[in-house]
């Protein structure tokens, strides 16, 4: 297995695209990656992969215009080459009159998402795990889904004098377990060491959902209040970093939150905050310009306070930004990576207890954007969808397409969650969220299954 | 050589214990360039070359990438290949076997006449700058976007079975965007098509030829147009596509539907499996008798055309649907072999870092009779939609829900009301069994997809569709 090459090495291959000649400013963005994926299907192993890859990412300056090249050449020579083709690039392009400049030199927090058992876990650790995760499949039941080890280290140097480097690590476990007559469900953990990942717990929990929807009914759609378990929440609260959160967005008049500013947008039970430096996710101490990552309040206690920033939108925006850039040249601005929702203090079973005819949730699949800036998204419900009569769940129901204002169901949320979980959809991305009830939730088509 | 990095790596793989190795080395490079209302969005190139080893050890699969093909590292990565293969053996299952293919030695290249990599930045960057100066002459036009890109993927593949296949794919392409912003409501149009426009395998040739300056100002006064339109009403109705919307349909609902990986159950976790089972080759009624679809990766231009598929199975034209009756899948030769069939030699891996696997080729319907206006001009009442917003089918691909950037009321054979905010939704068969009319060859478009995601890791393809125009009848449109 690879090990982290370090600041200093980093530091020394990377010299020559600081010093290409006849530019105002450089700025290399360095990341290395090492992951493991031990995938499965029907119960066996059907594809497991080891993928690294080292690449850096040059940004030069020259005249208030930009060039930016890419290449997994981690030499001097492709550094080199990379800074070159960028001031080739650069020497071309008209200015950009929103650059900022680059990041100044600050101090950047320590960060400790790394573990070492993680990085370096075997094949067989993954393929163990695995077993572990399909034995709690009894009769009937097969279990498809992936494990991942995966590591990193990213270092940002540019010729204002600014350096930070940290390494990080993410281990997951995620797994759809089907059930004869038409049973599914569904579980995962992600975390940022592989021992806080537990595959018997997830394979234990993903059965027990297949088993109980096996012999799904047709149910009519039609608004029904809803609880949301994590899984689904994740997905509203991570649409609204694309349509939302981004502060050029925000400043351009396209995100669902243009012109709410200070306004109630939620109920105020709902807080929604960005925070890289938290303990209870993965993420980076600093974005990809190189400043350090701060805590965001977006939404504090229902009212929407403000996007987050990168520099270049920061300067857009009159503000200061927040240190959320992702790589250069990123035309759709900063980006939230580390959402948190902050937990109630109900429980899934108080939310059931308290819901006298509605649905539970277990996750969404495949959603997308109908109108951006009334937040409405599409997409269906999957692998353990219930109807709940008189205070208890009471059968499976076949999956419901859904079309629904993110903030709408925010608006008529009326139980939040006590207990969240971290959920990822790509590296150095996560976010905390937990269950939530929703009163009125809009479901406006049917599957088969 | 890069050659001899692969055929070093299955040597490699094959000392370790490998009893089947294939490995490929791939360069990749790739420009983007995107300009918005006349000034510079971003402009990038990247590079990117390694080399990635697949193994079968007793019947299990392992895999390894690096991106550092020398010497020791090429045979630690064919060795971490084996023992990957190896530890999967911890669970029991059917080893995994290959159909038979003839071992191929040889080179391919897909077609261009300018090298775009050539076309000098100051030419292309004018191009984009022009275009947005054009759009935004429209007034309340709010962001007017032009973009560039360009692939060039070079591969090498070896295989312990003697293969030894050289190629290179490139692939070209440029659009417009154009957006309106207005209290609570925006508005976008895309022109030739969304998601950065119309990408072929071809040169700078094919750019050249789009028409972004002529489009330019049509598409930015329909986005504009757009913001004081009605809302799509709610109804069913007769339901006219483009032919970009036809790319669209024919990908989520036929294209990821017949990938016979997905049918298998081998990504169920994740993109979900198919309604369609191996049963149902020659008897599922799919979609009316107007409707055949046909997978061809040897189709010039094509996003998913090749000479081999990463497996080192030649390129082929597979009938999919024939007179709406499905025939057969997309398939591998493992998965080929698991249904008793040979390989339709549609395995792809987005780079040199992940395994291959089942990938669109060119998933095209073929063509039937008249234009867009004749359809149009035969439509008594209903709703023409164009060009794709939003996409959402089921784990399955049975109940979708897709949105249109522009739509028109068609009365008497004629488009009348524009509308705004067009979606439609349907389930698979029931849709494409209610198809009365398919376009003919005049406005048969092959479109690019730029973006299909599938597989763990997270993998992108760019495949192919050629499509015309159709109509559907009683179909459900405007949801809310």
């Amino acid at each position: 297995m690879p090990g982290v090459i370090g600041p200093d090495r980093v530091r020394a291959v990377v010299q020559p695209a600081l010093t290409v000649p006849g530019v105002d400013g450089v700025e290399v963005l360095f990341i290395h990656e090492w992951t493991g994926l031990t995938r499965f299907a029907s119960s066996a192993i059907h594809q497991s992969t080891w993928q690294e890859d080292t690449g850096i990412r040059v940004r030069v300056v020259k005249g208030g215009r930009i060039g930016v090249a890419a290449s997994n050449d981690f030499s001097e020579e492709g550094a080199r080459r990379a800074a070159e083709s960028a001031r080739e690039m650069a020497e071309v392009v008209a200015p950009d009159p929103l650059f900022p400049g680059l990041a100044p030199p600050q101090p950047v927090p320590e960060s400790d998402h790394f573990d070492e058992a993680t990085a370096s876990t075997t094949p067989d650790r993954r393929a163990e795990g695995v077993a572990t995760l399909i034995a709690q499949c009894g009769r009937g039941l097969m279990a498809s889904g992936a494990f991942e080890t995966a590591a990193s280290e990213v270092g940002l140097l540019n010729t204002e004098g600014q350096f930070c480097w940290a390494p990080s690590t993410q281990a997951s476990v995620t797994t759809v377990v089907t059930a004869d007559e038409g049973g599914s469900g569904f579980a995962e953990t992600f975390a940022s060491t592989l021992a806080e990942v537990d595959p018997e717990a997830v394979g234990r929990r993903a059965a027990t959902k297949a088993a109980a929807s096996r012999r799904p009914i047709d149910l009519d759609p039609g608004r029904y209040p809803v609880v949301l378990e994590p899984a689904a929440v994740s997905t509203l609260v991570g649409f609204l970093a694309w349509i939302g959160f981004g502060g050029r967005l925000l400043a351009e008049g396209r995100s669902c939150f243009s012109g709410k500013q200070g306004q109630q947008v939620a109920q105020p039970a709902i807080t929604i905050y960005d925070d890289a430096t938290s303990p209870d996710t993965i993420g980076l101490p600093f974005d990809f310009e190189g400043t350090p990552r701060r805590r965001v309040d977006l939404i504090r206690n229902g009212v929407f306070l403000d996007a987050v920033y990168d520099r270049r939108t920061a300067k857009q925006a009159g503000s200061e930004t927040t240190g959320h850039a992702l790589p250069p040249p990123n035309p759709e601005g900063p980006f939230p990576l580390n959402l948190f929702m902050e937990p109630g203090v109900a429980s899934v079973e108080d939310m059931i207890a308290s819901t006298d005819r509605g649905l539970l949730v277990t996750r969404f699949h495949y959603s997308n954007v109908v109108h951006p800036l009334e937040s409405t998204i599409t997409g269906m419900t999957r692998d353990g969808t219930f109807l709940i009569e008189s205070g208890e769940v009471t059968r499976p129901v076949k999956n419901f397409r859904f079309t629904q204002s993110i903030l709408e169901a925010l608006r008529t949320a009326s139980m939040v969650g006590r207990d969240t979980e971290l959920a990822s959809e790509f590296f150095f991305s996560a976010s905390r969220v937990p269950a939530l009830k929703v009163d009125s939730f809009n479901f406006t088509g049917r599957s088969d299954h | 050589m890069a050659l001899d990095v692969a055929k070093e790596a299955v040597e490699a793989a094959r000392a370790a214990g490998a009893h089947y190795a294939d490995a490929r080395f791939v360069r990749e490079e790739s420009e983007s360039i995107t300009v918005r209302n006349q000034e510079m969005e971003g402009i990038d190139r990247a590079t990117s070359e390694g080399v990635g080893v697949r193994v079968l050890v007793d019947g299990y699969w392992g895999f390894a990438a690096t991106a550092r093909p020398e010497g020791a590292e090429i045979a630690r990565t064919a060795g971490l290949a084996v023992e990957i293969a190896r530890a999967a053996a911890r669970l029991p299952r059917e080893p995994v076997t290959l159909t038979g293919v003839e071992p191929a030695s040889g080179t391919w290249a897909s077609p261009f006449q300018d090298d775009p990599f050539n076309v000098s930045l100051e030419e292309k960057v004018a191009l984009l700058m022009e275009a947005t100066r054009r759009m935004q002459e429209v007034d309340g036009l709010a962001f007017a976007e032009a973009g560039i890109d360009l692939f060039r993927v070079r591969t090498s593949f070896a295989s312990s079975e003697g293969s030894e296949i050289e190629q290179t794919v490139l692939h070209s392409g440029a659009g417009l965007d154009a957006t309106a912003v207005a209290e609570g409501e925006l508005q976008r149009r895309s022109y030739p098509n969304s998601f950065r426009g119309h990408i072929a395998a071809a040169g700078w040739e094919h750019i050249a030829k789009l028409g972004l300056l002529e489009e330019a100002e049509r598409t930015a006064t329909e986005a504009v147009e757009l913001l004081s339109a009605t809302d799509c009403p709610s109804e069913v109705t007769t339901l006219v596509l483009d032919s970009g919307q036809m790319e669209l349909q024919v990908h989520e609902s036929i294209g990821h539907a017949v990938e016979l990986d997905r049918v298998l159950g081998m990504e169920e976790s994740y993109a979900g499996s198919s309604f369609v089972s191996p049963g149902d080759r020659g008897t599922l009624r799919y979609a009316s008798d107007l409707v055949s679809i046909t997978a061809d990766a040897t189709i010039p231009g094509g996003l998913g055309s090749f000479g081999w598929d990463d497996e080192g199975v030649p390129a082929q034209r597979v009938p999919i649907i024939v007179d709406g009756t499905f025939q057969d899948f997309i398939s591998s030769r493992e998965t080929a072999g698991a249904i008793g069939g040979t390989s339709t030699g549609a395995m792809r891996a987005d780079g040199w870092q992940n395994l291959p696997l089942i990938r669109m080729t060119n998933i095209n319907i073929e063509p039937g009779e008249g234009s867009l206006a004749d359809i149009i001009g035969d439509t008594k009442d209903g709703i023409f939609m164009a060009t794709n917003q939003s996409w959402s089918i089921d784990d399955k691909r049975v109940n979708f829900q897709f949105g249109c950037e522009i739509a028109w009321r068609i009365k008497g054979g004629k488009l009348t009301q524009m509308y705004r905010n067009p979606n439609y939704t349907g389930i698979t068969a029931e849709f494409w069994r209610s198809c009365d009319a398919v376009g003919g060859r005049e406005d048969w478009t092959l479109w690019g997809t730029p973006n299909c995601g599938k597989g763990q890791p997270a993998q992108t393809a760019r495949v192919g569709h050629g499509t015309a125009p159709a109509r559907f009848r009683n179909v459900q449109v405007g949801v809310r």
